[in-house]
């Protein structure tokens, strides 16, 4: 069984800092890191992996040359062998780019895949397309937002609980199909030393974008349908007042007086 | 150069400087102001300044001076033997001493040095350093300072201050008079080795500008100090001989030592720090690993190896001892999100926690030594939790303080029962060649009284916190005495009864145990000579 989870490289950001004169994302000091999601995909993939000896785990990213980190996190996490698809050419790609990248470059290095692994979104554009048109392009079942998985024992299906609004949902699709995980291990996992060794000893493989069968014009800027016109932060909140240095009860008086001044409660 | 001159600053109006009076007003107004960490609260006391400047400060000094009210200094109140505590007198808060002042490059040493005020904290200090942003720099309008800070932000390079002491929003100021140390003390020493220059206000209240390098005590172990006026203060220095350990107890010496080491680590006995220079160090890319053994020997024979083998430049080597793992473990069945990290490996009964370089970029990591030396302590790597990305060792960092959060709780809970119960914690350290030796004392001890006991902390520096949870009066009682022995025990074999906290107010008791009385009469001989009348910190050390 091959499973190919496809990850995304992110900005480890909690605000996000716009530079007022580019008006583009500061990324000065900010650290990358594997989009959460995507590392819940890729528990999924390990969960599969310890049900059945046959599990074998490629890790694919699209990004930047550095993008190798976040698929040597994931072989340190359990994946078998990383793919990375990396040329300038990509640059600029909006979802459906993207989508068409990844899936050619899956055709290329594991044709014969049974199960494509996504996270729902990535924490940076959190457009959450992506896998869905994965799905489109190679003509796969798709079950999104996926918690729990498992294979059939004949090895046929995969079955899902995915969240729904009110609850869940079991769904089964025959392989291959694609799945995106909203949830997974409740602790992140963490690697040994073993593993952080043995993951730069493992295959990861470059591959570029004349490796794909794709016209030019398919490609980033050029093969996207959408572009970011303007990134902005939502307008700030002012900053409150603060009591410092006083007792409980004279805070307590302090901000009684307050909210009766603004006539939040009566006198 | 062992003369020195102290600088007037020119006078403040006493009147003008933000002052409570009454100790019923500062206690109902400024409840946190009457303690620190240690909790210990003493006699009332009579007034709190918030002098905003040197200034201000010089004119409140003076005036207690002349009408003879002793004060005591307050940095960020973080400290845990009560060194901020007043016991008379006045309190002198030193909060708004909070500005970065400059930054420089100091081409002789390769190095760039951040001079402020002493209320600036560790935690800010090190946020502006590592994303070079000082916003107290950018607005001072100075050309000279303007034109360094472009320089310093133009470098690739992030940069951090060393120290790291537990409690990272410590007072800068209050780092340096306690010689503050942390985990990072293994590789990089403790605050003394990282400050360069200070600015401190004398009892008289006159300023002594002392950078390193300049002042050194004379042959036959001198200092003398000249005021303004021309009136001299020798000072002669002690000549005991220092623990061979990190350490916190008694004033520095060494023959020929530098003024400003006598400063550093006095806590506060000599005058009041308002600036200080302090030097920064690149920043490397690090993996911060937990390697589980066998056992706490097994931990312990990793420790020495680890030290032993040059190859490896670990930043701070810390210790979970099989009593801590055990209760690491009951945690994480409790409430495994409070802990968050996954289960500790079930074959694992001890753990070392240490940290070095490593470039997760790197075509070939170089961890191949590190392999070797844990293989050879009949440690297996697969046994280890190891993390690089920056959110990962934070959340090492924070399962470290798991532990300290639990027996707070825990003392907490059992206080409530036995209100005369409070938390005992040791802070002895030891030469390396003893470690094993003093271990050996603890655990036997220990595991002989029948006591709740658990041990981790800074082995790397054989400085392991053991801490006694007592459940009744009679095991607390009987917990005390075997700190007493530990203690005696920890200087016969060359250590320290204080390493990193301090004597403070409430570890008076210890400091005899590791000085004669004739050493003891030496230190107070230089506080003499600097504070004839012990206007300054009093009752700290030694009682006045």
């Amino acid at each position: 069984m091959n499973i190919v989870v496809c990850v995304k490289q992110v900005p480890e950001i909690t605000d996000v800092k716009v530079n007022p004169e580019t008006g583009t994302l500061v990324r000065e000091g900010v650290a990358s890191i594997l989009n959460p999601f995507c590392e819940y995909a890729l528990d999924h993939a390990a969960r599969l992996k310890a049900s059945r000896e046959d599990v074998h785990i490629t890790a694919l990213t699209m990004g930047p040359p550095q993008a190798r980190g976040a698929l040597l996190r994931c072989l340190e996490l359990g994946a078998d062998r990383g793919v990375l698809v990396t040329d300038r050419k990509f640059a600029g790609a909006d979802t459906w780019a993207t989508a068409l990248t990844l899936s050619a470059a899956v055709k290329r290095t594991e044709p014969e895949y049974d199960l494509i692994l996504v996270g729902k979104q990535a924490i940076d554009g959190d457009t959450a397309q992506v896998g869905p048109e994965m799905a489109e392009i190679l003509g796969l079942p798709q079950i999104m937002y996926g918690v729990e998985m498992e294979f059939t024992p004949n090895g046929k299906r995969v079955r899902v609980k995915r969240e729904v609004e009110a609850g869940y949902q079991l769904i089964e699709a025959r392989l291959p199909a694609l799945v995106s995980a909203s949830k997974g291990e409740r602790i992140r996992r963490v690697p040994s030393l073993a593993d952080v060794i043995a993951a730069r000893q493992k295959e990861l493989l470059v591959i570029s974008a004349s490796e794909l069968d794709l016209d030019e014009n398919q490609l980033g800027l050029m093969g996207s349908f959408t572009q970011v016109v303007k990134i902005f932060p939502p307008s700030e909140k002012k900053g409150g007042r603060r009591l410092e240095g006083l007792s409980p009860e004279a805070a307590a008086k302090e901000i009684a007086a307050y909210l009766r001044a603004e006539q939040f409660i009566g006198d | 150069m062992h003369e020195i001159t102290s600088r007037p600053v020119p006078p403040a109006d006493f009147a003008k400087v933000r002052m409570v009076e009454g100790f019923d007003e500062i206690k109902s107004r400024f409840p946190t102001y009457l303690s620190d960490e240690s909790k210990l609260t003493l006699q009332p006391f009579d007034y709190l300044f918030f002098p905003k400047d040197e200034e201000e400060l010089a004119a409140v000094v003076k005036e207690m001076g002349r009408r003879g009210v002793k004060v005591t200094i307050a940095g960020a109140r973080t400290g845990l033997v009560g060194g901020c505590v007043p016991p008379e007198g006045a309190l002198i808060s030193l909060e708004h001493f909070d500005r970065v002042l400059s930054i420089y490059h100091v081409s002789q040493a390769e190095e760039w040095r951040l001079r402020v005020q002493g209320a600036v904290t560790l935690r800010d200090l090190n946020e502006m350093a590592m994303h070079k942003r000082f916003p107290d720099l950018e607005r001072c309008g100075d050309e000279q300072v303007l034109a360094e800070l472009k320089r310093f932000k133009d470098e690739r390079t992030a940069y951090f201050y060393p120290p790291d002491p537990t409690e990272t929003s410590a007072s800068l100021g209050g780092t340096v008079a306690t010689n503050a140390s942390g985990a990072r003390t293994f590789r990089y020493g403790p605050t003394r080795a990282w400050v360069r220059g200070i600015r401190v206000m004398l009892a008289n209240g006159e300023f002594l500008e002392i950078p390193r390098g300049k002042y050194f005590a004379s042959p036959s172990g001198w200092f003398v100090i000249y005021d303004s006026e021309g009136k001299d203060y020798p000072v002669r220095i002690p000549d005991y001989a220092m623990p061979r350990t990190k350490n916190t107890s008694g004033f520095f010496t060494s023959p020929y030592m530098d003024l400003i080491d006598l400063f550093i680590g006095s806590e506060g006995a000599f005058g009041v720090i308002t600036e200080v220079d302090v030097a920064l160090l690149q920043l490397q890319e690090r993996i911060s690993i937990v390697q589980f053994t066998k056992s706490d020997e097994q931990a312990i024979a990793l420790v020495e190896t680890l030290r032993a083998d040059k190859r490896l430049k670990l930043d701070f080597l810390e210790f979970y001892a099989e009593t801590a793992i055990e209760i690491l473990r009951e945690r994480q069945k409790e409430d495994p999100k409070a802990v968050d990290m996954p289960p500790i490996p079930a074959q694992a009964r001890a753990a070392v926690f240490f940290d070095l370089a490593f470039d997760p970029l790197a075509e070939k990591p170089e961890l191949d030594a590190l392999e070797e030396v844990i293989a050879s302590c009949g440690e297996s790597v697969a046994n280890s939790w190891a993390g690089y990305e920056a959110r990962e060792r934070t959340r090492f960092k924070v399962f470290r303080h798991v532990l300290p959060e639990w027996i707070n709780a825990t003392v907490a809970q059992r206080k409530k029962k036995h209100p005369g119960l409070h938390k005992l914690g040791t802070d002895l350290a030891v030469p390396d060649e003893r470690l094993k030796d003093m271990w050996e004392v603890y655990k036997q001890a220990l595991e002989s009284a029948g006591l709740e006991w658990l041990a981790y902390g800074h082995i790397g520096n054989n400085h392991v916190h053991l801490n006694v949870l007592a459940r009744n009066m009679d095991e607390f009682q009987k917990a005390q005495g075997l700190y007493a022995e530990f203690a005696k025990k920890a200087v016969k074999f060359g250590g320290t009864v204080s390493a990193e906290h301090g004597i403070g107010k409430t570890k008076l008791k210890f400091l005899s145990a590791m000085f004669s009385h004739e050493q003891i009469a030496q230190m107070r001989a230089v506080k003499k000579s600097l504070d004839p009348k012990d206007l300054i910190n009093p009752g700290n050390i030694f009682l006045s």
